[in-house]
């Protein structure tokens, strides 16, 4: 009996061990990240969407750590949220644990799988996969589910193999009941909320190309 | 000059002409006299080209680029404008001179003042009459035609459009004027036309219809009710007032009587009604 | 000689009280659709953009003079229409009513080309009017609001950057002048049918209606229903597609610049047979 509560510990105690554990690659990637306080760099925007419609855009964005990123821009610029956060601060903001899911190859390139779950009811990220570029140190892909902002992935390149910032992001979204009104702005401007169309979700994707980073 | 022959119109409300001849001549002033509704100004309009007779023709012999002027019913005038702006508008249209020294000419042509200058809706009708005349005579026309002038007007408003008719008639333009008044037309007008329900039913020279069926005078002169002579005739009898009935024969003998008795005599005016003409008593 | 009418008819259109006081009123709607546009521009971009904004930033005005202008563009083709076939029919309406068709009519003017007169001089101050408007509502609209992207709801999100939105509302505004043409010319001609004012603005804003009436309906005709009037008169609109159909909106514009010769045709026909007084 006291041998079978040890056990029991024993496996708890694992358990728990192995579960409050962050996985060491992502720790090495992180601290890569940790490192960079500050980079500004030029944007391209690309949005791919059937429900808009959108020229490329171009804007400039500053990160500083710990603050939010700043965008400015000459145009009106659609960004997705999560997609921006390169550095993943906001992703390791809150408490975590990490399970290993193991190999996969995505994109003809060996990947680590690893879920990332907060512990922390603070974050809105409800679960994350992300999926490790070990050799190169650096996360090569992403899928976010957050509490109210809907799921977005993340596909990353690099310039070179030593970069940790990625030179274009792949973010895919999908909005789930976009209102949009039916008459809007068409030949009567009467907006009736009630008449709206339903829609179905709707998925997109931006297209970010990353230049002229300036690392501080 | 202006020669319309046989012209029938027909309105929904009937016939308003019917085979109605009628010539001008240069120089002559021509009366139409008949009721309201007689067929004058459907006469006119067809003259004028405004509208089309279903039967007849007019032909005008004139080498004018305007051969006819005219004013029909009211005047027509843009009421915002003022008379040189509506004078100029309706020379601009056709071509003719806008200068302000041509323009001011017209005005004063027709008598109108040249420091007015506001708008034609100020104007009374008398001034309107004479603007609508004005224009009428842009572009300087060979035939006048003037849709019941002296309608509205005052009696000295009569008189001095008279006046002016008679001053263009010099002018050797032919000149038709209707009314439903005798006795606006009998003192202008060379011969007259009498029409009723569309039909001409009496031309002649002014004077001649006159005498065919007149039967009352006024004579006016300083008392002349007291004169024997006129006794037997008397009808009514004022002050230095007389009006007699007698055959228009007989009348040219009363006023030399009268005028050997030593008489001075101011007016003898031919009372007739357009009833008279219209029904005339065959003597 | 036809200079000289198209000359005497502009003067004439200015000096008519009639015409300032719709050019105010003109003006006065613009302002007051400017004021609304602005509210109701903020409302439609909160309602638009609400669900986009929990998953996206954005960054840049979108509640600027662009959008604002064309809300002032939807805004109009129902008012501007009204007023500006009113003036227009007025031309030959009053002239029946004061008598002065007649006095033009005896003078040595061609029936012919006093109407087409009436019909150019009609057209000259439509075109005005759009240019002031047009001018009026950019000073306004971007001395107020500023430039920025422009965002129309066309079946999709449409976004254009400033510069194209500018060229864009230029386009819509000259396609839309080729629209209110078509209502005016049909005022004079109705105006030569009907002869009196008050019939002929009736008449005009029965005409207004059954168009707005019968470009939201869908017959399902399939050519003819593409070619039929009151589809054109709305082809301002094409230009906010994401991508310009050019051809098919120049061939839609041709086919209503066809209509307005008709008309135009049919009206001068008309007047010339009919008679005066």
């Amino acid at each position: 009996m006291k041998n079978l509560i040890g056990l029991l510990f024993f496996i708890f105690g694992i358990t728990s061990l192995s579960a409050q554990e962050i996985d060491g690659d992502l720790l090495k990637i992180k601290s890569r990240m940790d490192a960079i306080n500050e980079f500004s760099a030029e944007l391209q925007l690309d949005l791919d969407a059937a429900f808009i419609n959108m020229p490329t855009k171009y804007a400039s964005m500053h990160y500083t750590k710990g603050k939010d990123t700043k965008f400015s821009s000459d145009d009106f610029v659609v960004l997705p949220k999560r997609g921006l956060d390169f550095a993943f601060s906001e992703l390791f903001e809150h408490p975590f644990i990490t399970v290993d899911r193991g190999i996969e190859t995505k994109n003809n390139k060996e990947v680590k799988v690893l879920n990332v779950i907060p512990t922390d009811n603070q974050s809105d990220m409800a679960l994350a996969t992300l999926y490790l570029d070990v050799k190169n140190e650096r996360i090569s892909a992403s899928e976010i589910t957050t509490k109210k902002n809907g799921t977005y992935a993340l596909e990353m390149e690099y310039p070179d193999l030593d970069a940790i910032l990625p030179s274009q992001v792949q973010v895919s979204f999908a909005i789930e009941k976009l209102k949009i009104p039916l008459n809007f702005m068409g030949s009567d401007t009467d907006i009736d909320r009630k008449t709206m169309r339903q829609m179905d979700t709707k998925t997109g994707k931006i297209t970010l190309l990353i230049s002229n980073y300036k690392i501080n | 000059m202006l020669k319309a022959t046989r012209l029938s119109k027909t309105y929904k409300s009937g016939k308003a002409l019917d085979n109605a001849s009628i010539h001008l001549n240069s120089g002559q002033i021509s009366g139409l006299l008949g009721r309201n509704g007689a067929g004058k100004t459907t006469l006119f309009k067809i003259l004028c080209g405004l509208i089309t007779p279903e039967t007849g023709t007019v032909s005008i012999t004139s080498n004018k680029h305007k051969p006819i002027g005219a004013v029909i019913e009211e005047p027509g005038l843009y009421t915002y404008l003022n008379a040189y702006d509506n004078l100029k508008v309706f020379s601009q249209i056709q071509g003719a001179p806008t200068d302000i020294g041509t323009l001011e000419n017209c005005l004063k042509e027709v008598g109108l003042p040249l420091n007015r200058k506001d708008p034609v809706r100020n104007f009374s009708m008398g001034m309107k009459q004479r603007l609508g005349i004005a224009i009428a005579l842009l572009n300087n026309p060979d035939i006048l035609i003037l849709d019941e002038p002296f309608s509205g007007l005052d009696p000295t408003g009569v008189a001095s459009l008279g006046t002016l008719i008679k001053q263009l008639a010099d002018r050797d333009i032919a000149i038709l004027l209707s009314s439903h008044l005798m006795t606006e037309l009998h003192k202008v007008s060379d011969d007259l036309y009498i029409i009723d329900n569309g039909k001409i039913i009496d031309h002649g020279l002014t004077q001649d219809i006159i005498d065919s069926q007149v039967t009352l005078y006024t004579i006016t002169g300083k008392n002349i009710e007291n004169a024997n002579v006129i006794q037997p005739y008397i009808v009514q009898k004022e002050k230095n007032k007389v009006t007699l009935r007698c055959e228009s024969t007989a009348i040219s003998d009363i006023l030399k009587t009268l005028l050997d008795n030593g008489y001075n005599i101011t007016a003898c005016i031919p009372n007739i009604t357009l009833e008279q003409l219209l029904n005339p008593v065959s003597k | 000689m036809m200079l000289a009418l198209l000359k005497t008819e502009i003067f004439k259109l200015f000096r008519e009280s009639k015409t300032w006081y719709a050019i105010a009123a003109v003006l006065l709607i613009e302002l007051i659709i400017l004021v609304a546009a602005y509210y109701q521009g903020a409302e439609i971009l909160d309602l638009l953009l609400d669900n986009l904004q929990q998953s996206f930033y954005f960054e840049g005005n979108l509640l600027n003079g662009n959008l604002l202008l064309y809300i002032i563009l939807n805004s109009l083709w129902f008012n501007l229409p009204l007023i500006l076939m009113i003036v227009s029919s007025s031309l030959i309406t009053e002239e029946y009513k004061n008598g002065t068709l007649k006095t033009l009519m005896l003078q040595a003017v061609d029936k012919r080309q006093l109407i087409l007169s009436k019909f150019i001089a009609s057209l000259l101050f439509t075109v005005m009017m759009l240019l002031l408007l047009m001018a009026t509502t950019f000073v306004l609209a971007y001395g107020i609001f500023g430039t920025g992207d422009l965002v129309v709801y066309l079946g999709t999100l449409n976004f254009f950057p400033s510069e194209e939105a500018f060229n864009r509302i230029c386009l819509a505004f000259a396609s839309g002048t080729i629209s209110m043409i078509f209502f005016t010319t049909v005022s004079i001609t109705l105006g030569i049918f009907l002869k009196e004012s008050a019939k002929t603005w009736i008449a005009s804003a029965f005409f207004l209606i059954l168009s707005s009436l019968l470009l939201k309906a869908n017959f399902g005709w399939g050519t003819v229903e593409r070619y039929f009037f009151p589809k054109l008169t709305n082809s301002w609109q094409r230009f906010f597609e994401y991508e310009v159909a050019a051809t098919s909106i120049i061939i839609d514009n041709m086919v209503l610049i066809i209509y307005i010769i008709s008309v135009v045709l049919i009206g001068t026909y008309y007047f010339k047979k009919q008679d005066v007084g």
